[in-house]
């Protein structure tokens, strides 16, 4: 019962963590609202689909960012697929590097498009990290429970 | 802005007639709202992610949908005779744009609620898809306090 407790604590000052410190915004609560009793897995499952997506994307802007003639048209593109996953979910730092990053883009500014490269994987990782804990947490929670 | 990276493959059912859509199947057994009249929904959206965000959220608020990945699967389905009340068209869709899905979609002489969004854009992306027949444009995400109004809309005019 102790562990029980415990564990539902560390959920609720995770979740609440990650939302203060901006990881995640509201939309993330839609995604939540749309797990039911017919698709008790669904946040796992979407969110494991937008690490998929956003692994190649991260890939395939790292690549487009190594040609000696960057395309900076194709790199805007991923870009944009990158900012419309982030904001669906509700990856809010995700979703706000893209923006800056599009900005970059579009003044076709290399050195800065580098960085926000950076910031992005950087700002990926981050929130994966934290995601996965997120998810460990609700896992041991429903194995304790049973 | 075609991409050849292609985010959308899986999951795409390909129907034989060179499009694809994704029924929705599941309908949810308690939405979220309800409405007077049946009201179907078409997503146009190549991102896997933002499709399935688009097409649950609509599923949740009462919406029968079907959800695609390319303009040209949007209108081999609308030709193929499905009526929806409101279709949503991402703006930088592959090959065939959002604003040239939209403007192929209006000359068939549908007349159906459309929406245009978008991740980001600049003044005259919006401008470009409004003059190609959507009704109105939006920002993503996709929301419910976006999409009840136009629902509501619909529900009430038909």
């Amino acid at each position: 019962m102790d562990v029980m407790i415990q564990l539902q604590r560390q959920l609720r000052e995770h979740s609440a963590f990650l939302r203060k410190e901006g990881y995640l915004d509201d939309q993330f609560e839609q995604l939540q609202k749309l797990q039911d009793e017919s698709s008790p897995d669904f946040v796992v499952e979407v969110v494991s689909i937008f690490f998929d997506d956003s692994e190649k994307l991260l890939n395939n802007l790292a690549k487009a960012l190594e040609q000696k003639a960057v395309d900076f048209k194709q790199v805007d593109a991923h870009v944009h697929q990158f900012k419309g996953s982030s904001a669906s979910i509700g990856a809010m730092r995700v979703k706000n590097v893209c923006i800056e990053f599009r900005n970059y883009c579009e003044a076709q500014n290399i050195e800065e498009c580098l960085t926000c490269m950076q910031k992005l994987q950087f700002e990926y990782s981050v929130l994966k990290n934290q995601l996965e804990y997120l998810f460990r947490l609700e896992q041991q929670i429903r194995a304790a429970g049973v | 802005m075609a991409s050849d990276t292609d985010y959308d493959s899986d999951g795409m059912r390909d129907n034989g007639n060179g499009g694809s859509s994704e029924g929705n199947g599941r309908r949810r057994r308690h939405p979220m709202m309800t409405w007077r009249n049946n009201l179907r929904a078409l997503v146009v959206d190549n991102g896997r992610i933002c499709r399935i965000m688009e097409s649950g959220l609509l599923d949740a608020y009462g919406v029968e949908v079907e959800a695609v990945g390319t303009g040209e699967a949007a209108v081999e389905l609308i030709a193929s005779g499905e009526t929806f009340d409101l279709i949503v068209i991402e703006m930088f869709l592959p090959f065939m744009s959002g604003p040239e899905t939209a403007r192929t979609i209006r000359e068939m002489g549908i007349t159906s609620k459309i929406l245009g969004i978008a991740p980001m854009y600049w003044e005259k992306d919006a401008q470009e898809f409004l003059a190609a027949g959507i009704d109105e444009f939006l920002e993503k995400p996709f929301t419910p306090e976006l999409f009840v109004p136009f629902l509501r809309e619909i529900d009430n005019q038909k």
